[in-house]
């Protein structure tokens, strides 16, 4: 799954993970790339998705009318350096923003163009998103009610997804949802008419809810190439929500057809908001607005004083306030205490957790051995855990250095290791050699072919794979036949 | 994911040199105006590079400083409105600075003799806003990671003026400041002589000091030497000046000398011997020697022969490097 490229379980060390779209742009052909930078909102959104190097080069290069040189660009490049900028080139050659020949570099003129008129503004694309007048009559959205929606709607999905094996009836998100969900192997049939989770599925609640949301986007798009949605239209209509501005209403007069079909999907997962599905207007949520920035898409489920300004945007260094608060208090002796009453994060830490005592705002509960086991059978590993707590650690425990006790973190990782004492393989045991020539000549030749599992040259017999018997079998039928 | 970054842009809106510059009996003459589309370009580029961005820009005007934009706090009432060919946050940034530019410059009014311009007043305030925001005061939260939490202040200086000799004092301080907050100071000449005391400043504080040659291309200037984090100045480098200038300025008459007298226990300089630091207000009965350098042996010779029960050593001459 692409999205494992992100688990970025050092927190100390910041280092760059590239985003799991990329992978997916990259494999667009050129010409689907070239209508897609057409729009400067999207070619402001996939900026923003590079890493450092790659946006200095693309600035570097933005403003010159003429291609510059590979042998200037390199002359600026620091010798400790080398690594990064190579491959941040080709990167950017991959996504054919930059055309780069072995002598000169300069950027795809469309991509050029679009990101001077995103910075400059400018231009007749309407890219950013028609905004409407206030409609006096009817009470348009304000950004408390959005942030409501949003977490009701995408709690909505986590909790189906968390109850579904254990017996519980929550609410069903709506068939399009369910459909993304059976597809992207987050839960399927198996065992039964009803949908239940994967060990993938496991894994992705454990994620932070921006790698969630990009893992569904991504599925979304894989998925929208059969439903015969025009690829181009769809990104561009996601990377137009991203430049939007929180608590605006838009129209959906300029939107393509099949834009105007994404707008249902979109307010199933929660990313906009429309008073009833014919309304002329939409509004972009929070999750939208923050696709392509690491600032948290979820408010804090604990309703704390939301610093609200008049204009969202203004927003950046205030959203702190709302940020998810850690909530998880983990002691030595392995207890945990869980300030919620957000009946997903309980059933999220009821995964790996036995739960003792259930309070308003407090859950209490232990990791145990059965407990975490069963956890690593549904395909947790114990590295997820370990991030998980200490991603939602409480500030208190902040004070502690390293952040989890020691003692558990081994603990976790112990029985994730017992889980490994056996490995098995299938294969074929060859014995009852004729001679010691014969089983050495015999074993030479398997290993060469790296078929060799196990072999004791004590009792001659060794053990192969069952890929590689049918070579060895017929080496041994043709040496016993020209013998 | 990497973590934001925060630039402090000051801006030298001295009216009389920028009159000067847009002469067209410059080389390249540089009009406030043409000016200002470009530093709006690079402002937008800033912010475009990352959501979590922060930008504050202030003006500094003849005998006042005032900040422009603030990216934290809304200042503005009007809102721009909104528009479907550009991203808000570059229309509210460029619609702010212009709009309180022009403010200002009416309300300069006309004046007999123009009052110097207020640049370490614009760099004190920068400096306050970048502690402010990087040291909050109430740690409620206590978020160890939130991305919003700025990571790597910089101050962008663009100076226009001469350098002014009486902000020697203050520009030091602020200099010694940024080194403690982990500030980097870069600036860029935009017109004018080289000016002494902002070479140090970049110095001292690993920025980088451009004197721009071709002011047409300013906007490739500041987006190649200004715009990358110090993170990545690691791998791109970015243009530094190699020969500084250390000169410094008097502390009796604020004038700029090469050589000069230092007191050996605050070390201030003074273009002419005092009898009494002004600083620390050391006293010394050695009367000043009329012979130009003294050698080591006459000075230590001076210092056992001076009174014992007043204080210590004589001043000393100290040649500052040109």
């Amino acid at each position: 799954m692409p999205v494992q490229s992100l688990q970025n379980t050092d927190v100390i060390v910041p280092q760059h993970t590239p985003h799991p779209l990329l992978p997916f742009l990259q494999s667009q052909s050129q010409t689907t790339l070239t209508r897609l930078y057409q729009r400067p909102s999207s070619c402001l959104s996939i900026f923003r998705l590079l890493g450092p190097i790659e946006r200095q080069l693309i600035m570097n290069l933005l403003w010159l009318e003429s291609a510059l040189s590979v042998a200037t660009i390199s002359a600026w490049v620091l010798p400790e350096g080398k690594d990064a900028y190579d491959s941040a080139l080709a990167v950017m050659t991959g996504l054919h923003i930059a055309q780069n020949s072995a002598v000169k570099l300069a950027l795809n003129p469309t991509f050029k163009s679009s990101l001077r008129q995103a910075i400059t503004g400018g231009g007749s694309t309407g890219s950013f998103g028609v905004p409407t007048d206030k409609d006096g009559k009817r009470q348009s959205a304000n950004i408390e009610n959005l942030d409501a929606y949003a977490l009701e709607r995408w709690e909505t999905i986590l909790h189906y997804m968390v109850s579904s094996g254990q017996g519980q009836n929550p609410t069903k998100p709506s068939q399009g949802v369910l459909y993304l969900l059976q597809r992207s192997g987050l839960m399927n049939n198996a065992h039964g008419p009803a949908l239940q989770i994967t060990s993938s599925g496991f894994q992705f609640l454990l994620h932070s809810p921006h790698d969630q949301l990009w893992n569904l986007l991504l599925q979304y798009l894989h998925m929208a190439e059969e439903r015969q949605m025009d690829l181009v239209e769809v990104l561009s209509f996601l990377f137009m929500l991203s430049t939007m501005d929180l608590g605006r209403e838009y129209s959906t007069e300029p939107l393509s057809e099949t834009q105007k079909a994404m707008l249902e999907d979109l307010r199933d997962y929660g990313l906009v908001w429309q008073r009833k599905t014919s309304s002329k207007r939409f509004s972009p949520t929070r999750l939208a607005t923050t696709l392509t920035s690491s600032s948290p898409p979820l408010p804090s489920s604990h309703s704390t004083g939301g610093s609200h300004t008049a204009d969202g945007t203004g927003a950046v260094a205030l959203s702190s306030g709302a940020a998810q608060q850690g909530f998880i208090v983990l002691e030595t002796n392995y207890r945990i205490y869980a300030y919620t009453d957000n009946p997903l994060q309980t059933a999220v830490l009821n995964l790996f957790i036995t739960m003792k005592y259930r309070f308003p705002n407090l859950v209490v509960g232990m990791l145990t051995r059965e407990s975490v086991r069963k956890a690593l059978g549904n395909g947790i590993s114990a590295d997820q855990i370990i991030s998980y707590l200490t991603t939602h650690a409480h500030p208190q425990m902040r004070k502690n250095n390293p952040l989890l006790p020691v003692t558990v973190q081994d603990q976790i990782r112990l029985w994730e290791l017992e889980r490994n004492r056996l490995k098995s393989a299938e294969g074929y045991l060859y014995k009852d050699f004729a001679s010691q020539a014969d089983y050495e000549y015999v074993l030479a030749y398997a290993k060469q072919l790296d078929v060799v599992l196990w072999e004791n040259a004590a009792k001659r017999c060794f053990f192969g794979t069952l890929e590689g018997h049918a070579n060895v079998r017929g080496f041994i039928e043709r040496r016993t036949g020209s013998v | 994911m990497e973590k934001a970054s925060h630039l402090s842009v000051i801006v030298d809106l001295s009216p009389t040199q920028w009159h000067l510059s847009a002469q067209t009996s410059n080389q390249y003459p540089l009009s406030i105006e043409t000016f200002l589309s470009q530093l709006l370009a690079f402002l937008n580029a800033h912010i475009a590079s990352k959501h979590e961005n922060s930008l504050v820009v202030f003006g500094a005007l003849p005998g006042k400083s005032v900040l422009l934009y603030s990216s934290t706090e809304l200042l503005s009432d009007d809102v721009p409105s909104l528009d479907a060919n550009s991203y808000l946050p570059f229309k509210l940034v460029d619609s702010t600075v212009v709009q309180r530019i022009m403010n200002e410059f009416d309300a300069i009014g006309e004046l007999e003799e123009e009052p110097s311009c207020a640049l370490v007043g614009a760099v004190t305030k920068a400096l306050c806003y970048i502690n402010r925001i990087t040291h909050p005061s109430s740690t409620t939260a206590g978020v160890a990671e939130d991305p919003s939490i700025v990571h790597d202040p910089r101050i962008l200086i663009l100076s226009v003026s001469p350098d002014l000799s009486s902000s020697y004092i203050p520009i030091m301080n602020a200099i010694f400041s940024a080194q403690k907050l982990k500030v980097t100071i870069d600036v860029c000449k935009v017109y004018g002589p080289d000016t002494v005391f902002l070479q140090q400043a970049a110095h001292l504080t690993n920025g980088s000091y451009i004197y721009l040659e071709r002011r047409d291309a300013l906007l490739q200037y500041l987006i190649m030497s200004f715009l990358s984090p110090t993170s990545i100045r690691k791998i791109l480098a970015v243009p530094k000046q190699d020969k500084i200038d250390f000169r410094a300025a008097c502390f009796c008459h604020k004038n700029i000398v090469d050589i000069g007298f230092v007191c050996s226990v605050c070390l201030s300089i003074f273009c002419q011997p005092l009898p009494v630091c002004s600083t620390c207000r050391l006293a010394t009965l050695v009367p000043w020697l009329p012979t130009l350098t003294l050698t080591d042996t006459e000075r230590s010779s001076l210092s056992i022969h001076s009174n014992d029960s007043m204080l210590l050593a004589p001043f000393s001459l100290l040649q500052t490097h040109a």
